[in-house]
């Protein structure tokens, strides 16, 4: 997977890229048990500090979105995140804070952000769906 | 606590009656990679020759690895690493024979980086090291600086005057052959103008102005507390009065405010202008850098 890091976000590098990885797996992008990059590797091509990216997986691991096999990398999960629902919605309420506060000043209104959450997420179904076939059409299912 | 890899505490170096380092303390936790930034003639690379027993200090207290570099010299040395900014080997011998060289000072060397970076560098060993370009003399200097595997890697200035592609080279080779291997104990320690070329690399940096630090702490503590805002009005404003920024600057509808740690309350203020658009983005560490004499006041 492909990462963009903007130092001028105002967000940790290491939040960036868990970010990125959660949006993948939810894009289907990243699909469970497939792999994430090595640290080295990732860490020269970013030309990030090996620090950085060890912890933002650390973070993911405790958060049990991936899994870290020593010696074999790091694969997402399977069952996604062991959080309950109250807590997984309060992670989600700051990020739609922001969406809100955003569409305020570029005078979006009630009516159209709605429309646009909604379009995103056929998006993102549809997408998934459609990486879901090509994946079942072209190869064996991998297993972890 | 993690241990520290480098400890100054009071530092004190005169050049005649110039105070080249006047007080500075410093700490570089071990396992991290440090910024040492400030212009020309602040004391970087006085402070550097301090820490290699190169000079010696008028006053304060040096310690790397917990060790006084005067009084263990031998065993602090064989744990570091240093690339000048200006670097010279003996013109005479070959690539081959500077490796040789370098190596025979030390009690250990990893033949498997040695060749794996003279490979991805393009050098040819046979080559005289008089003969090499500025460019290949720096990748040379930097592979007889990480072969050893040291606890520490000090750069002073390490890419200034080299290309693009040279310098991006560099980094990735810091950070993949040098910073990849027993990474608690990989420290990098470096000086530098090309804050933006290293920005992802370093996780603390201290910003040093007439021989004393004007700011140290954590890189992404920094990117979080400094914050440029800028806001466009539908007619000009008149002039904006916000309390506890730092700098406003107004053109016309526009305005760039910096904010130190309470942008969320100078958006809030701006957003009861009714502004047309309203924007907030991080100072990157070299903004950081340019603007350190603004962002050190305290807030008015």
């Amino acid at each position: 997977m492909l990462f963009q890091i903007d130092f001028k976000a105002g967000k940790p590098v290491y939040r960036q890229l868990m970010d990125q990885i959660r949006y993948a797996a939810a894009a289907g992008a990243l699909r469970p048990g497939e792999p994430l990059p090595s640290i080295r590797p990732l860490a020269e091509e970013l030309r990030l500090n090996r620090n950085t990216i060890a912890k933002a997986y650390a973070e993911l691991e405790s958060q049990g979105i991936i899994e870290i096999l020593p010696g074999k990398g790091c694969f997402l999960k399977e069952n996604g995140t062991p959080f309950t629902k109250g807590i997984r919605q309060k992670l989600l309420l700051s990020e739609i804070d922001e969406a809100v506060v955003t569409a305020h000043h570029l005078q979006v209104d009630r009516e159209a952000f709605l429309a646009m959450v909604k379009e995103r997420l056929d998006y993102f179904e549809r997408k998934a769906a459609a990486t879901h076939d090509e994946n079942s059409k072209t190869s064996p299912r991998r297993t972890p | 606590m993690s241990r520290a890899a480098i400890e100054i505490r009071g530092l004190t170096r005169r050049y005649g009656k110039t105070e080249a380092v006047n007080g500075l303390n410093l700490t570089v936790r071990a396992g991290g990679c440090y910024g040492f930034f400030g212009r020309n003639g602040a004391g970087k690379t006085t402070t550097i020759k301090c820490l290699l027993n190169l000079l010696r200090p008028d006053a304060g207290t040096l310690r790397v690895f917990g060790l006084d570099p005067q009084k263990d010299e031998v065993a602090v040395k064989s744990r570091l690493s240093y690339v000048p900014d200006a670097v010279a080997f003996y013109p005479w011998m070959s690539v081959r024979d500077t490796l040789d060289y370098f190596a025979s000072f030390r009690a250990h060397w990893n033949p498997a980086i040695e060749t794996d970076l003279l490979r991805r560098f393009g050098l040819d060993p046979s080559q005289k090291a008089g003969a090499l370009s500025k460019g290949q003399r720096t990748q040379l200097a930097l592979i007889t600086a990480v072969c050893p595997e040291p606890e520490l890697l000090i750069l002073d200035e390490p890419t200034s005057g080299l290309d693009p592609i040279v310098r991006r080279e560099f980094i990735e080779t810091v950070i993949g052959a040098y910073q990849s291997g027993d990474t608690e104990n990989r420290t990098v320690f470096v000086s530098t103008h090309l804050i933006s070329e290293f920005e992802g690399l370093i996780d603390e940096f201290t910003i040093l102005e007439q021989g004393r630090e004007l700011l140290a702490m954590p890189a992404d503590d920094a990117r979080e507390r400094f914050k440029k805002i800028r806001v466009r009005f539908a007619a000009a404003p008149g002039r904006l009065d916000l309390a506890g920024a730092l700098r406003v600057q107004q053109t016309g509808r526009e305005a760039e405010i910096l904010a130190n740690g309470n942008s969320e309350r100078l958006l809030e203020a701006l957003r009861a202008k009714q502004p047309q658009e309203l924007r907030c983005e991080s100072l990157s560490l070299e903004e950081i850098f340019v603007s350190s004499k603004i962002l050190t006041q305290a807030n008015p």
